[in-house]
């Protein structure tokens, strides 16, 4: 048997006058279904049930006035338990027989420490720009602040300890255009070699491959242009103006052979001898050493066999020839000492595409062999 | 030991500092023989009789009022307010009396008393009974403002707010009153009113809340943490005196900072906390810092209350924007 007592309606009302009754015995009810509108002292109100279930009494009838916590109605008997009281006229509170586990409350702050980088945030935007770790940083600021001058040192390599040498001139040049063409080009390498065997070998190799070269660039003139990256625009060259790579003690010096098409073999060894001497000494003018469309460099007088080489803009391909050397090389079917010179074809894909890369460099073999 | 709710944690504390201290009374509408509207003062009476237990008239600034008198000769008041949407009527003798006779008495007489009222909305009320202003008393100098968000931290602040000499006002997240139960020695140890209390070590990232949204800052943690995301929980706890200490130590640590709390956005506890991690820690930063809240509106009837009130999913979102920053 289960009794629901009329509740307090109000704020401490004594009784309550039944109005309505919604429901009869035998009905089955559910959870805050109204069962009845009473009227109190202050206002009518209806009643809700406080559980599921099927009515067994009505303790009362319209008109009848029933005290606050006497019986009202009489369920019959379901194992629901009664809605526990949970205080609070307005609203519902989320209840769970959840057991809250917090683990370890700590009062306070956990753990000291001080290994935290210690820098505003427009300074961690400068060595982020500047690509400096830091972690890496010593701060000088107050409480060891990392302020931008830190970083500025640190990227300066902290010019007031430093022993190493400033470079200056050529080398400072060479730094720079390196660095420069590194931001900028995108480059690709293709090696190869060339079977001189047939070569004389009292002849003079650089000119004959410097007339290959210009050979080639007439049959793929897509390798000799002058690439704008900023506009995205690539200008045809008519001339082949070609740069010589020459290694003096200052650093790398690139002096230029103009219209490499149009000169005998003699007239190039001429030249190249001019501009090797005029590279040594530091006599060469300037315009002897601007206007290349096109690199050769010969690293190969002293060791190496395939390079990267390194594109600098507006030119768009170096072609760098190892050093000369026999092989064991399969030929017409069997295998022979063969002599070959090892090509390496380093191109700006912006602006020369794969297929122009080996077109130019099989033309440059072809001649070679022929 | 019983696992108890945070409204019997509140009501064992009141219990205990009865029994130990007879200058302790309380008095608040309906808080007496009905037990009050939420049950945290029931059995009171009985124990301890109507002149320390106390029914009042429906009227908020004599319920302050009659506290301040208590408290100035020598009780221990603690009066409830039903709800925070009531409590406005005794700004008057909260703000211009209670907060300051320290003050105006030059240290003479204090004013020992502790202001309870359940506050916040996610309980189906109507407004009024969903207020999360706790920013106005914070604001005002002289009161502490103590938020409890768990049944352990309801009993030990709650004592630590009746022993304190300074009058306190002490939110009772509503929604969290019978959200779930923890063990709670009765052992009378207060904890203190001013720190901060880290519930979950972490290294990436600082969450900072306090009252019922720790519920769901909580669970974003816990999911995060299954993305491999680690995040310091923090709850504040006294929102007055702040303890930025803890936070900036953890600020330190982790680079990043998201604060959530339930009341509106303008002039909140999230715009004090920001301004000071910008005074104080911003070297530190390596995000800005973001607010998670509720909306400058008055809080909407129950079937909007769960837009009102910030999400786990928000949470999570804000979190791994933060994340973003390299």
């Amino acid at each position: 048997m289960k009794i629901f007592n009329l509740p307090d309606l109000g704020e401490g009302l004594a009784e309550a006058e039944i109005r309505e009754w919604f429901v009869k015995v035998g009905d089955t009810v559910k959870e805050d279904q109204p069962l009845l509108s009473m009227e109190t002292a202050k206002a009518v109100v209806d009643v809700p049930s406080p559980y599921s279930g099927e009515i067994k009494k009505l303790y009362g009838q319209n008109g009848d006035t029933i005290q606050t916590h006497a019986p009202l109605i009489e369920f019959v008997s379901q194992d629901a338990p009664l809605k526990k009281d949970k205080g609070t006229v307005v609203g519902n509170l989320e209840e769970s027989e959840t057991i809250l586990d917090e683990g370890d409350v700590i009062v306070g702050v956990p753990q000291k420490t001080s290994t935290t980088i210690k820098a505003m945030p427009a300074v961690r935007m400068l060595a982020k720009q500047l690509d400096v770790d830091l972690t890496l940083v010593q701060g000088s600021g107050a409480g060891g602040q990392i302020t931008a001058k830190d970083v500025k040192e640190y990227v300066q390599g902290s010019s007031s300890t430093s022993t190493g040498e400033a470079l200056k001139g050529v080398r400072h040049a060479m730094a720079k255009a390196m660095a420069d063409s590194h931001k900028e080009v995108v480059p690709i390498t293709l090696s190869d070699d060339a079977d001189i065997t047939n070569f004389p070998a009292d002849a003079d190799f650089t000119a004959h491959l410097i007339q290959a070269i210009a050979k080639a660039a007439e049959i793929e003139p897509a390798i000799n242009v002058s690439f704008n990256g900023k506009k995205l625009e690539r200008q045809f060259n008519s001339n082949t103006n070609l740069g010589l790579a020459v290694d003096t003690k200052e650093g790398l010096l690139v002096p230029v052979i103009k219209d490499i098409a149009n000169k005998s073999k003699e007239e190039l060894r001429t030249e190249i001898n001019h501009l090797k001497n005029g590279a040594k000494d530091r006599s060469l003018k300037p315009e002897e050493l601007q206007g290349a469309t096109f690199t050769l460099s010969n690293f190969g007088v002293f060791a190496g066999k395939y390079a990267t080489l390194v594109v600098v803009p507006p030119q768009v391909a170096i072609l760098g020839c190892g050093k000369i050397r026999e092989v064991a090389k399969v030929h017409e079917g069997s295998v022979k000492v063969r002599k070959i010179a090892p090509l390496s074809l380093s191109c700006d894909h912006r602006a020369v595409t794969g297929g122009e890369a080996t077109r130019f460099l099989a033309a440059v073999i072809q001649h070679l062999e022929s | 030991m019983a696992e108890i709710t945070l409204v019997e944690a509140i009501n064992q504390a009141l219990d205990y500092e009865m029994g130990k201290d007879e200058n302790v009374v309380v008095l608040g509408e309906d808080i007496a023989k009905n037990g009050g509207v939420f049950r945290a003062t029931v059995g009171l009476l009985e124990k301890y009789g109507k002149d320390r237990v106390r029914d009042t008239p429906l009227a908020e600034s004599m319920i302050a009022g009659l506290a301040i008198g208590m408290a100035t000769q020598g009780l221990r008041p603690v009066a409830e307010f039903q709800f925070m949407g009531f409590i406005y009527p005794a700004l008057d003798q909260i703000i211009n009396h209670a907060s300051r006779l320290r003050n105006r008495t030059r240290g003479r007489i204090t004013c020992p008393l502790v202001f309870r009222t359940p506050y916040g909305a996610g309980i189906h009320a109507p407004e009024h009974h969903s207020e999360s202003t706790e920013a106005i008393f914070a604001h005002t100098p002289g009161l502490r403002v103590v938020i409890p968000s768990s049944p352990k931290r309801a009993y030990g602040l709650m004592l630590a707010a009746i022993r304190n000499n300074d009058p306190v006002v002490f939110l009772e997240p509503s929604r969290l009153y019978r959200f779930a139960k923890q063990e709670v020695p009765n052992d009378g140890k207060a904890l203190p009113l001013d720190k901060c209390f880290t519930l979950k070590v972490g290294t990436d990232i600082t969450l900072v809340s306090f009252g019922a949204m720790l519920k769901e800052t909580l669970s974003a943690a816990k999911k995060l943490e299954a993305e491999g995301i680690s995040c310091e929980v923090i709850d504040v706890a006294t929102i007055k005196p702040l303890d930025m200490e803890t936070i900036l130590a953890s600020v330190e640590k982790t680079g990043r900072l998201v604060i959530i709390h339930e009341a509106a956005k303008t002039c909140g506890i999230g715009a004090e906390i920001s301004a000071e991690i910008a005074e104080r820690g911003l070297m530190f930063l390596q995000a800005p810092v973001q607010r998670i809240t509720g909306y400058d509106t008055i809080v909407p009837y129950s079937k909007l209350e769960k837009i009102y009130i910030p999400s786990e999913q928000k949470i999570i979102d804000t979190v791994l924007n933060t994340m973003e920053f390299a």
